[in-house]
């Protein structure tokens, strides 16, 4: 598993790429959690990632958890099809907000930040 | 076919480093076996959920062992074609700990939590799951099956 965070204006972007298992997961969580607590709304890329198991889903859930509990806007971009396949079979893909454009949720941001000013 | 093939018998440390390995090996044992690719994937996922389990709770953080991960393609009673065979995927542990069939029950979805998705998944993705008596007084059988023409 690689991750790659990138600030961008408004919003952080998290890419994650191969496979999200339990060996990899305490990481993203970690990752997650700890980009969340600058306060900042977080998207994350998932287009390439190949493989992730419930404890991949787990962490993706706290960092919503998190967010939620914060206030502050979460995503998920461009979701593979492999991950998709496992949020579908947790029916989790109800619950998360999912993206196919980086601009969709720099718009949603946005709506965000004008409506708690 | 007309008769039960082994495509697979890998033991291995039960630890989470191994599991990259595992679903490799495992990848390439069902490469033949005539599922879609949709199947492939979700028995992949679920073999390794299950082997999840074993490590964080039959082994747990204080006991240290093996996993054997076998896997079987059975004909189906009309053996014409591949999808109407099964997987069967048995994995054997020799932890301590001895698992109750309670311990493989889903926990309720409406809840968003983070853990405990790992048997809903299992249940979800096979046909049937069942914990097996083992050998000794230690140690777990866990076989799951899975119809090869069902998704």
């Amino acid at each position: 598993m690689e991750l790659t965070l990138k600030s961008e204006t408004g919003f952080d972007l998290l890419a994650l790429s191969g496979e999200v298992d339990m060996h990899f997961s305490p990481k993203l969580r970690e990752k997650i959690l700890g980009t969340l607590k600058d306060g900042k709304p977080l998207l994350i890329d998932m287009a390439q990632v190949s493989y992730i198991d419930s404890s991949g889903i787990a962490s993706l859930v706290e960092g919503f958890q998190t967010a939620k509990s914060s206030k502050l806007p979460y995503g998920l971009l461009n979701i593979s099809t492999t991950a998709l396949q496992v949020l579908t079979l947790t029916r989790l893909d109800k619950i998360f907000n999912l993206y196919s454009s980086a601009e969709q949720f720099k718009a949603q941001v946005t709506t965000h930040a004008g409506a708690i000013q | 076919m007309t008769a039960t093939q082994r495509l697979l018998a890998y033991q291995f440390p039960a630890c989470a480093e191994q599991m990259g390995s595992v679903r490799l090996k495992l990848r390439e044992a069902l490469k033949h076996c005539g599922g879609s690719e949709a199947v492939l994937n979700n028995v992949v996922l679920a073999v390794g959920e299950a082997c999840m389990n074993i490590i964080q709770h039959a082994y747990g953080p204080n006991d240290k062992g093996d996993i054997v991960l076998e896997v079987d393609l059975v004909p189906g009673d009309e053996p014409t074609t591949s999808n109407q065979c099964h997987l069967v995927f048995r994995l054997t542990d020799f932890a301590k700990h001895k698992s109750c069939a309670g311990e493989m029950r889903s926990r309720p979805l409406d809840e968003i939590r983070p853990g405990g998705l790992g048997c809903h998944i299992i249940n979800q993705v096979m046909d049937e799951v069942v914990l097996l008596d083992s050998p000794g007084s230690s140690g777990n059988v866990l076989q799951m099956r899975k119809h090869l023409g069902r998704n």
